[in-house]
């Protein structure tokens, strides 16, 4: 395993390095079978991120309507703060164009553009040095044909222009234009850092297909995602989700629920029945509150992604004193540099690394021994803190702890409790650097009995790329009532079927499962609800499964209501790959004591200290303990045990008391 | 390596076992609150909720004092306080038992303190036989009957004649849906469906509020859960007057004003901060006119607390630790402080939003560095209805429309937002274009029309649409005469206007509130005001200008 700093200015540069890496582990590159790769690049350079400069992109929309992408819901991100300000915007206004057409809500055409009109203001944009269009009209998810043209038009005259239609052709027009300026804006960036990592691979004589993982947590072939970058924006949180996904399915686990805490982040999200949770829409480059998107703090992106809940929760976190002597758990970090004052690199600021450090749960060094931290350095900084809030720094330690606990069960709420879904039927899949440490108390707080601690808990999130097959969504608008337009559907479905399987190219022998399901709401209702459908369509299936999805979600049903059909969506997937996860472990770690005092609720304990290589495969270890390994600690406390070890997994249980 | 000495357990202090508990019960209940509120716009039915999120949620104690609220609607938020206590004070006085499973419904502006429209559901949480708090959440619906679609009328002389008046009777009866009241309310609106829809909502996000309240009560432990929420409020009174103690000393008085008919309304404000709270007193204000702009105590309230929280830390919490260090002195009588039966509907939407510009610009020069220029200081209220062609169904639609915000002593002001008051969302075009008989044919920016100065006010916004059927219109709109104003030499926002287009090409000047038929194809444009700028124009900075071309300025 190789882990590298990013080079943001040139991001293939990291990446030739890390192959580099590899070689010198004695991989050889015709061995290479496969090659799945995962970036941040999409977020990175939507944040302006330095050195990743926006292409200058124009958007073309209907006549009135060019602020909708400045406007955006109206909203303003924070209530209270008299100082906010709007995400920066991708398009300027002076590229804002406005064409004479129009479509209405019935798909009606009303007027459409001449084409002097599009070709008059393609030499605008040429004269403006534009290098790509967002092309985006009121209704075109109803009709496209006045998108279609203009499309063809702008092209014929040497642009570059996708249009809403066919990025994301669905209603609410502002989250359209958006997701649309959002493709076209990464296209040009992504389609320049994937083909230049293809020839880096090519020349390293890798022969394997360069495929990317998707935020809907499947593969895809590098060239689509050049063109259709938004299925990549969130590439790198799935690949643990999907990891957990395959753990999940190896230990016959029906429910699972992704666990993922680390430098400054935790991330939540689910498993059922082998079926990853997801939303239809993100917000790209926002902020979250309590784990939770603020609505207006970045730009919306409508695809399928994997459904994950963040909180500022992470070894990096700050624990700080407000005025009134309560204490208060991030959202600061003190990141990877400085970090946190027992790393000994300058960083003043108490963080959760350094409550762990007080309290025994850590160790004295990191990686195997090879990384020493300062207790002293950690004591002294929470001691600061600690005297502003009347709290000695083992209190304020215990403090923090427990209030970042209940954010990070917070975050597995919004995704489990919010869905309809009940925690306490789920087992927590635990990872990241600081997963296993913090998994039993958040697994308390959501009542859930079973821990999971995958191997390489530090890394693997790297490892859950390479547990998944193929996955291409598909999806096609279709309003209006459920009951008129069962034959449709049917048909709708095929053909959708067909263009799809032929357009992505089965390789041979690849046996693919295909899945319908449909976006349904009650007329007149905000939320549509996606429910599976069989094949053929049956209208009655489909109904019931509504109902029932919709009395779990929101506790009631809207007797004698009209159910309406928003939308049709298309998901194709290929099997797993079958990676044995039980032949991988981390570099054994140099334990220094066999026994430490730990703090758990309730008081300090004795607690005995393992080597997790050194685990037999039922090792019945009653809490407390603690299991040491080279990327991650896992904490194990009084009311827990070790239950057993299988395929490379330990899997730990609260005793029922 | 040396051991590391921890306390023994006897010697722990239960101090800090109380802390603990007391911060995760505190972020536990805001939670709650906000998986209320996510609940009850998932499920609800009409766009007013589910696009726009015209709604809030609210935990109490078994007292009635609220200990914990999310970040909402700040009209809801700093209103549903008093509201919830003068419910529970009426049910006492009318000798109502309450009894588990039991859910109040009431919208009488004068006991739970907006207007009609807000109805607030509230429920006592049991635990055995012991009320251990309350639920509670309120929402504006479309239409609860009235005057026009919509039921805010800028023509109503008196309450009666803004809609349906519930004073606070059981909507479930014991986990019993009283079908008798949702009957009637449902019969006075000219949107039942969205009525029953949206009630059912409400009445799912009091249950899971009541089913998550218990849960965390039970985990504190029912005896010691009333000391722990106390140690709350105490803890958010104790961060507020320390936020207070950083203001100057002083008494600093504004005055800005409302327009109605040919004249204006004045709002006067004295402003103090001591430790022991602020204090804003209204003397001098306009007294209550027989028009709606009359704004209960609650959204005076409201007003006040949103001012206030929005110049100190965002740390502090909304609850009664807060709550309790706003006092206001607003004598009964007065714009803002009516007796029944004045017509209220756009207190709240309107008089809320001068009251906030009339603190503002009292502190201004206290605060020179926290307080903006004024925004566009309204809620651009449309609401319509009529019947639908296709199937002969009533409507009725309301939205409000953003404007420019006002420059702040660092910045330029935000394009086309909503401001202070009220955060909604608006509806999208394609949305509106689905459901009802109305074809859009703008909505943007309005160029040049934030105030200009060192730093510019927001741009106001354009929204245009024309109907194709018969529809009635209501527009409640402000700031069309007296311009937002501008601060430290900065100039005043351009101010709104609303108009009518007849389907002939004939256009006309509509007063900023009024009530309108039109006929299909008649055509409104609405332009709301641009935010005020800040500090002399002089100083405005390469960079800024650099964008200002972009924007309509020369």
């Amino acid at each position: 395993m190789v882990k590298l700093p990013s080079t943001p200015k040139h991001p293939q540069t990291a990446f030739s390095k890390s192959l580099a890496g590899i070689w010198e582990q004695g991989v050889s590159p015709e061995n290479v079978t496969s090659l799945v790769h995962v970036t941040t690049i999409g977020s990175n350079q939507l944040l302006g991120q330095e050195g990743l400069e926006l292409p200058r992109c124009a958007f073309v929309v209907t006549k009135g309507f060019r602020d909708i992408l400045e406007i955006g819901r109206q909203n303003r991100p924070e209530v209270y703060n008299l100082f906010f300000e709007r995400p920066r915007q991708l398009v300027p206004r002076r590229w804002r164009f406005e064409v004479r057409e129009r479509v209405d809500a019935e798909g009606r055409i009303l007027e459409k553009a001449t084409e002097a009109e599009l070709r008059a203001l393609a030499r605008k944009m040429l004269r403006e040095q534009i290098e790509c269009v967002a092309v985006c009209f009121l209704n075109s998810f109803v009709n496209a044909r006045n998108e279609i043209r203009t499309k063809s038009v702008l092209g014929r005259e040497g642009l570059d222009v996708q249009i809403s239609s066919e990025v994301d052709p669905e209603f609410r027009e502002y989250e359209r234009a958006s997701t649309t300026v959002v493709n076209v804006l990464l296209a040009p960036l992504f389609s320049r850092y994937l083909s230049e990592m293809e020839k880096s691979i090519r020349k390293a004589g890798i022969t394997a297909p360069l495929e990317i993982l998707t935020s809907a947590g499947g593969l895809v072939e590098a060239s689509r995602v050049a063109r259709r970058p938004i299925i990549a924006i969130e590439s790198g949180p799935a690949a643990g989700v999907v990891g957990t996904a395959e753990v999940a399915r190896i230990l016959g686990l029906k429910k699972a629920i992704s666990f993922d805490m680390g430098g400054t982040t935790a991330k939540a999200g689910t498993v059922v029945n082998g079926e990853v949770g997801m939303v239809s829409e993100i917000e790209v480059g926002g902020r979250s509150n309590r784990g939770r998107t603020v609505k207006g703090s970045g730009y919306p992106v409508r695809c399928p992604s994997v459904d994950l809940a963040e909180v500022s929760a992470g070894g990096g976190t700050i624990i700080g004193a407000d005025p009134a002597e309560g204490v208060v758990v991030g959202p600061m970090s003190a990141g990877a540099d400085p970090g946190p004052a027992c790393y000994g690199r300058g960083g003043l600021s108490p963080t959760l690394t350094d409550a762990n450090l007080l309290l025994g749960r850590l160790g004295d060094s990191l990686l195997g021994g090879s990384f020493r931290l300062d207790r002293e350095a950690a004591e002294i900084a929470l001691k600061e803190v600690g005297s502003k809030t009347g709290l000695s720094p083992l209190e304020l330690a215990a403090t923090a702890l427990r209030i970042i606990n209940v954010q990070m069960a917070k975050a597995i709420d919004l995704v489990t409790v919010e869905r309809g879904l009940d925690p306490r039927d789920f087992a927590l899949v635990a990872f990241g650097g600081a997963g296993p440490m913090h998994a039993a108390e958040v697994a308390e707080e959501v009542h859930v009995d079973n821990i999971v601690v995958p191997p390489v808990p530090g890394l693997f999130s790297a490892l859950g790329m390479l547990m998944t097959g193929h996955r291409y969504d598909e999806v096609v608008p279709k309003v209006g009532l459920i009951e008129e337009m069962s034959d449709e559907i049917e048909s709708s479905f095929l053909a959708m079927e067909e263009a799809l399987i032929e357009r992505i190219h089965l390789a041979r022998g690849e046996k693919a499962r295909v899945e319908r399901s449909l976006d349904l709401r009650y007329y007149g209702q905000g939320y549509e609800i996606n429910v599976k459908s069989p094949k053929p369509f049956k209208t009655e299936t489909v109904l019931s499964l509504f109902r029932r999805m919709h009395m779990r979600t929101f506790g009631f049903l809207h007797k004698g209501k009209k159910v309406e059909v928003v939308a049709l969506r298309l998901t194709v997937r290929t099997p797993n790959p079958n990676l044995d996860i039980g032949k991988i472990s981390s570099p054994s770690g140099v334990g220094h004591s066999r026994e430490r005092s730990c703090w758990f609720e309730g008081g300090p304990r004795n607690t005995p200290v393992h080597q997790r290589a050194a685990l037999g495969k039922t090792p019945d270890l009653d809490g407390p303990a603690i299991v040491e390994e080279y990327d991650s600690t896992t904490v194990i406390p009084p009311n827990w045990q070790l239950h057993w070890v299988r395929s490379g997994c330990l899997i730990l249980r609260r005793s029922r008391r | 390596m040396g051991e590391v000495r921890l306390p023994h357990p006897q010697e722990e202090s239960s101090v800090s076992e109380d802390r603990i508990q007391v911060e995760v019960t505190k972020h536990s209940l805001v939670y709650i609150s906000e998986e209320m509120a996510v609940l009850l716009r998932k499920s609800a039915f009409s766009p007013n909720i589910r696009e726009r999120a015209d709604h809030s949620c609210a935990l109490l104690d078994a007292q009635g004092r609220t200990i914990g609220q999310a970040e909402q609607i700040p009209v809801h938020i700093g209103s549903l306080p008093l509201g919830l206590k003068n419910t529970l004070r009426y049910l006492e006085e009318h000798g109502v038992p309450q009894k588990k499973g039991d859910t109040y419904v009431v919208n009488d502006p004068y006991i739970s303190g907006t207007h009609l429209n807000d109805v607030t559901l509230i429920g006592p949480v049991f635990r055995d036989s012991q009320i251990v708090g309350y639920v509670a959440n309120k929402a504006h619906h479309v239409d609860v009957g009235g005057m026009v679609p919509g039921s805010i009328s800028p023509d109503a002389t008196e309450l009666y004649q803004e809609g349906l008046i519930i004073a606070p009777v059981k909507l479930i009866d014991g986990g019993k849906l009283n079908k008798e009241v949702l009957a009637l309310m449902k019969s006075d609106s000219r949107q039942p469906d969205f009525i029953e829809g949206d009630l059912r909502a409400q009445i799912a996000a009091n249950r899971l509020g009541e089913r998550r309240f218990l849960e965390l009560v039970t985990k504190v432990g029912a005896s010691r859960f009333p000391s722990v929420a106390e140690s709350i409020m105490d803890h958010t009174e104790e961060l507020t007057r320390h936020e207070f103690g950083k203001m100057p000393r002083g008494t600093w008085s504004g005055e800005d004003f409302l327009e109605l008919g040919g004249g204006l309304l004045s709002i006067k404000a004295s402003v103090s901060f001591t430790r022991n709270g602020v204090r804003v007193n209204f003397d001098g204000t306009a007294r209550q006119v027989e028009a709606p702009l009359n704004a209960v105590l609650g959204v005076t309230i409201a007003a006040v607390s949103f001012a206030v929280k929005s110049l100190i830390s965002s740390n502090v919490q909304l609850n009664d630790g807060f709550n309790r260090m706003i006092n206001v002195v607003a004598r009964p009588g007065l714009l803002v402080n009516p007796e029944r039966p004045m017509p209220v509907a756009a207190g709240n939407l309107e008089t809320s939003q001068r009251i906030v510009d009339v603190i503002f610009r009292a502190l201004a020069s206290a605060l020179p560095d926290r307080v903006p220029a004024a925004s566009h200081g309204s809620m651009n209220n449309l609401m319509m209805g009529g019947i639908l062609p296709n199937t002969g169904e009533s409507w009725a639609f309301y939205e409000t429309i953003g404007g420019g915000s006002g420059a702040r002593p660092n910045s330029d002001g935000v394009d086309g937002v909503q401001v202070n008051m009220t955060n909604t969302m608006n509806t999208p075009i394609e949305v509106m274009e689905h459901y009802y008989p109305l074809i859009f044919s703008e909505y943007s920016l309005r160029d040049g029309t934030g105030g200009q100065g060192r730093w510019r006010g927001g741009l106001g916004i354009r929204r245009s649409f024309t109907t194709k059927a018969r529809v009635r219109v209501t527009i409640l709109g402000e700031r069309a005469r007296i311009r937002p104003w501008g601060l430290n030499g900065g100039k005043e926002g351009e101010n709104s206007s609303y108009r009518l287009k007849r389907a002939d090409g004939k256009t006309l000047r509509l007063p900023s509130k009024c009530t309108t038929a039109l006929e299909a194809g008649d055509s409104i444009l609405i332009e709301t005001a641009g935010g005020g700028g800040f500090g002399l124009r002089g100083l405005r900075n390469e960079n800024a200008r650099k964008r200002d071309g972009d924007y309509g300025y020369k």
